[in-house]
């Protein structure tokens, strides 16, 4: 089986880790017709088990993190997690809060950062677009 | 001739199954006003779980996914070589469970809910294909898929439509896709299943799907092998368009009433088209 194959089929796990809601409903909105991610053979599974893309939003609350975590370990290789918005890339709004770890990356590997908040749905395309050519890299193992 | 049939058609029905499901995911979404994925995203989809990480959650989850695997392809081989419709019927009920097994073996609240719906599905289909299939045996006075060649358009009309139904249980459409829920129970029965032994399942389900619309195409019959063909191409592609098209416009139903509307629908119509030719065999 080819390679190329493989990595048109990105499925994707959408995590809130404590976001305002407006990362996730620019989330949502790659599966509305305008955008529509499964041009890209891109389903959203909601199942870690499942998933090949993390479209992780939130600062990562205390409670959140162990669950992340979690995620994170259930979904099998080879994975690319994407950060999505401020929030998840160092917490940005909530920066310094007393309830939140400070963004994905201080609780599991992030591969690819979202600016914006919230971040616009055309950057997330951008960002799973440029996930996939990485994800081709670790499926063929290099 | 039979023989080279057979033997193409072993090989060619499950990738005729994973074309026409991407069919089904093209028409869905155009029917969303979206564009889609490309035709052949359900083969990327497989080759894609096959090169995943092995996980597992125990043993016997592999084991049961294996046997799904094995009964389907063993049901597919008995029905394209031509072999007695009843057991293929069996056989393929018996990988059925074997999935159902399979999901009840973790002990995962969504998995096991997907196990029983999975159970309570099989309950509302098997009986409205068992006697589909004894309504076609009586009327072409043999069991043997090779041996069926009679057009029963006219003669089975309304044992022909019970198939609506029973694709959208086996294809998990709505309102029938109970045990594969998404927004309840996240893919229910398949929810512990990852990487390659999803993919055995997929596949497993294809080959299930090709048995069905196969038992689908028995119903269509002409002398010239051509017309043979496209018309039981045509019966497959108007079924996959009617499960689409329910698939877009109903609601889930709940489990009481998808066992209640599946079996009086279904039952309801082999009956009546039972009557119908007993009534005219008599006048
Ligand atoms: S980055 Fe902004 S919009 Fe996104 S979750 Fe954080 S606060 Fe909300």
């Amino acid at each position: 089986m080819r390679s190329d194959a493989a990595v048109r089929s990105p499925w994707i796990l959408h995590f809130d880790t404590g976001s305002c809601n407006g990362c996730d409903l620019e989330v949502w909105a790659l599966l509305t017709p305008r955008y529509d991610v499964e041009r890209f053979g891109m389903v959203n599974k909601a199942n870690p088990k499942h998933a090949d893309v993390l479209l992780i939003t939130g600062p990562v609350s205390l409670k959140a993190a162990p669950r992340l975590k979690a995620l994170y370990e259930q979904t099998p290789e080879p994975k690319v997690v994407i950060a999505c918005g401020d929030c998840a890339s160092n917490g940005v709004p909530f920066y310094d809060c007393y309830n939140v770890c400070g963004g994905i990356d201080q609780v599991v590997p992030v591969d690819l950062y979202v600016p914006g908040c919230s971040c616009r749905p055309e950057a997330i395309m951008d960002a799973v677009v440029q996930g996939i050519e990485l994800w081709r890299k670790k499926v063929s193992g290099q | 001739m039979t023989d080279v049939v057979s033997l193409l058609l072993l090989a060619f029905g499950p990738l005729a199954i994973g074309l026409l499901l991407g069919v089904d995911r093209r028409i869905t979404a155009r029917m969303q006003n979206r564009v889609g994925p490309p035709l052949l995203q359900p083969f990327y989809d497989l080759a894609k779980l096959f090169r995943k990480d092995r996980r597992s959650t125990n043993r016997t989850q592999v084991s049961f996914a294996v046997a799904a695997l094995l009964l389907q392809m063993a049901a597919w081989c008995v029905f394209a070589l031509g072999g007695d419709l009843l057991v293929a019927f069996f056989v393929s009920g018996a990988g059925s469970l074997a999935l159902a097994l399979g999901a009840f073996s973790v002990r995962s609240a969504y998995s096991q809910i997907g196990a029983q719906r999975e159970l309570l599905q099989m309950l509302s289909y098997e009986p409205i294909l068992l006697l589909a299939l004894l309504v076609l045996g009586w009327q072409s006075g043999t069991f043997m898929a090779d041996a069926q060649d009679e057009s029963m358009l006219f003669l089975l009309p309304l044992v022909i439509i019970t198939f609506v139904p029973v694709l959208a249980i086996k294809m998990q459409k709505s309102p029938f896709d109970l045990a594969t829920a998404h927004q309840e129970i996240v893919s229910g029965v398949y929810v512990e299943f990852a990487g390659p032994y999803y993919g055995l399942l997929k596949l497993a389900n294809w080959f299930e799907l090709a048995l069905v619309f196969g038992f689908l195409s028995l119903f269509f019959w002409d002398q010239n092998v051509y017309v043979s063909i496209v018309g039981k191409s045509l019966l497959a592609f108007l079924f996959l368009f009617v499960t689409v098209l329910l698939d877009n416009s109903t609601a889930r139903l709940t489990r009481e009433q998808m066992v209640k509307y599946a079996l009086t629908f279904g039952l309801g119509l082999i009956a009546v088209n039972v009557l119908a030719i007993i009534v005219e065999a008599a006048l």
